[in-house]
């Protein structure tokens, strides 16, 4: 049940694998674990179509979502199964090169990825180089993770070129999160069950990570984390490129990539906490955190922030709400990699599921003044 | 009777031409300004640079099919399209021809932006600065109204034009508001010291 967490690390010789390991993770409807849920199996198909032997693995440890700690555990406690995935696809897609991209600040998963690297054999390890990711947001992106290994600078770039097309050096390259990789690891041995780490914030009992099979509802991945600790207002599912459901819907939705899933970051809201301003806040950090190179990415996200902010502060807020509304349309899409995307459905879900306490802040924001 | 009118199309087409085609250079340099007010939104520059090129072009062609297919010049096809084949003029034509090809090859590569990427666009964009002067030269050298009050009074506004904005163009710094927040997260993100 719990293949990633729950079995002992150890470096076992990696299984056989050709061409036919495409086909298992095909089979096994393997979707990348980052964020993005793109399809594993078309990803290696579109790099091993292109190499010559060239091809560049990038292992995705980046982990810049601030709520998510799952990657970051894994690689901590299961370093071996992150290389055995990252191996096997070097071994089919025929690349030249594995590169580990681990957040700068993940000291120990850094440092046991090192270990469990020393631990291998010398003709994998001599393909192995390590590269830092800057603690930013948007320095996991695959096109950032690129940049950074080929010119040191982590800005997401336009695409195409995709980085399985164009990647690190130019070569074809395949950036897959550590998730995945580990996963593909556990198909290639045939013992594949179907689960998922999740990361649990917020008004949970016991914060952290939890590993559910695909499908669990956030009812059950709650309780497996020990329960809830307060009363929650609503649930953000998948992070800050999330969205928000009321609770009853979210206590019964199954979590897969159909419900948008993500980076597998689950927020229980508590009924304590004043939602217009977290969110407010967070769409601070999420227009702080744009790269600034698309206009309509930097200006609309800080246009929307400030929108938030004044709301939150109690200003001038019918003219606002209108503004909230129609910018959240006219930013999407516009931008060279999905940032404003993702931030801009973290908030339309989020004026949604908090109408009736955007509507009313005014009020509340004049009574916790008093008090 | 016919024939004069072809004339004095060519030569109407032709003065058209020259103001539509500095209006765009000057858009074009004024957009690279981004300059806008209350009631003049950028995107009017823009929209407005784009529009008024396609019409150069419609206006171009008039001046062309109506030179070409005139009786009297009898300058034949070969002489829109090859520089210095006409025998009549050879170099003020030939002037034409180029700037036409330019102008051409600049609004191709416009068309076709999304697909030939940024950079290359904007180098074969740069070609503007060589074709405006070119039509203007070939419009001074071979236009049968040069020396006309009204003529020199247009040519003299289009030279002024361009000259006033590119001295604007040159003389200030970019005012691209993203260049130091861009820069600011650049040098955030940025480890290449480290490596």
């Amino acid at each position: 049940m719990t293949r990633l967490l729950g079995a002992p690390d150890v470096a076992t010789p990696l299984p056989r694998a050709g061409h036919g390991l495409i086909d298992q993770i095909e089979k096994a409807g393997l979707l990348g674990r980052g964020g993005a849920a793109f399809p594993s199996a078309t990803k290696w198909r579109a790099v091993a179509e292109r190499s010559r032997g060239d091809a560049v693995v990038v292992v995705n440890g980046a982990e810049g979502e601030p709520q998510s700690h799952k990657d970051r555990l894994l690689m901590i406690s299961r370093p071996h199964l992150v290389l055995d995935g990252a191996f096997l696809a070097s071994r089919v897609l025929r690349a030249r090169r594995v590169v580990l991209y681990v957040g700068e600040r993940h000291d120990a998963a850094r440092q046991a990825m090192l270990r469990a690297l020393g631990q291998r054999t010398e003709p994998e390890r001599a393909t192995v180089t390590l590269a830092a990711a800057p603690a930013r947001y948007v320095a996991g992106a695959e096109t950032a993770a690129v940049h950074l290994i080929t010119e040191g600078i982590a800005t997401p770039t336009n695409v195409p070129p995709y980085p399985f097309e164009r990647g690190v050096g130019g070569a074809p390259t395949l950036v897959q999160n550590v998730e995945t990789l580990a996963h593909i690891a556990n198909v290639a041995r045939g013992i594949y069950d179907g689960t998922t780490l999740l990361t649990l914030a917020g008004g949970v009992a016991r914060r952290g990570v939890v590993e559910v099979p695909i499908g669990t509802t956030v009812g059950g991945a709650v309780s497996a984390s020990g329960g809830l600790r307060e009363r929650p207002r609503a649930v953000l599912v998948g992070g800050y490129f999330g969205a928000w459901v009321e609770p009853e819907v979210a206590w019964r939705m199954p979590l897969d990539h159909r419900t948008r899933l993500g980076c597998g970051v689950i927020g229980i809201h508590p009924a304590s906490r004043c939602p217009v301003c977290d969110v407010a806040a967070i769409m601070r950090f999420l227009a702080a955190e744009s790269s600034a190179q698309c206009g309509p990415c930097f200006f609309g996200l800080q246009a929307l922030a400030g929108a938030c902010t004044r709301i939150s502060e109690g200003g001038d807020h019918p003219t606002d709400m209108q503004r909230l509304q129609r910018w959240t349309v006219e930013v999407r899409g516009r931008g060279a990699c999905r940032h404003p995307d993702g931030a801009v459905m973290f908030l339309s879900s989020a004026l949604q599921v908090f109408a009736a306490e955007f509507a009313n802040h005014g009020s509340h924001h004049n009574m916790s003044q008093i008090a | 009777m016919t024939n004069s009118l072809l004339w004095y199309a060519t030569r109407g087409a032709g003065a058209v031409t020259e103001i539509l085609l500095t209006c765009v250079v000057v858009l074009g340099i004024l957009s690279t300004l981004r300059v806008q007010t209350a009631r003049w939104p950028r995107f009017l520059t823009t929209g407005l640079h784009r529009n008024l090129a396609l019409m150069t072009l419609v206006f171009l062609a008039l001046h062309i099919v109506t030179a070409v297919v005139d009786p009297f010049t009898n300058l034949g096809w070969a002489a829109a399209f090859i520089p210095f084949a006409s025998s009549y003029r050879t170099f003020w034509l030939g002037l034409g021809a180029i700037s036409f090809e330019l102008l051409l090859a600049i609004v191709a590569t416009s068309l076709a932006r999304g697909w030939l990427g940024h950079r290359a666009w904007r180098l074969i964009h740069w070609l503007t600065y060589a074709a405006w002067p070119v039509a203007i030269v070939h419009g001074v050298g071979t236009g049968t109204d040069t020396w006309s009050a009204w003529m020199l009074a247009i040519t003299a506004c289009c030279i002024a034009a361009v000259g006033v904005s590119l001295v604007w163009r040159l003389t200030t710094s970019s005012r691209d508001p993203l260049a130091a927040p861009r820069l600011d997260f650049r040098s955030a993100v940025d480890r290449r010291e480290v490596r």
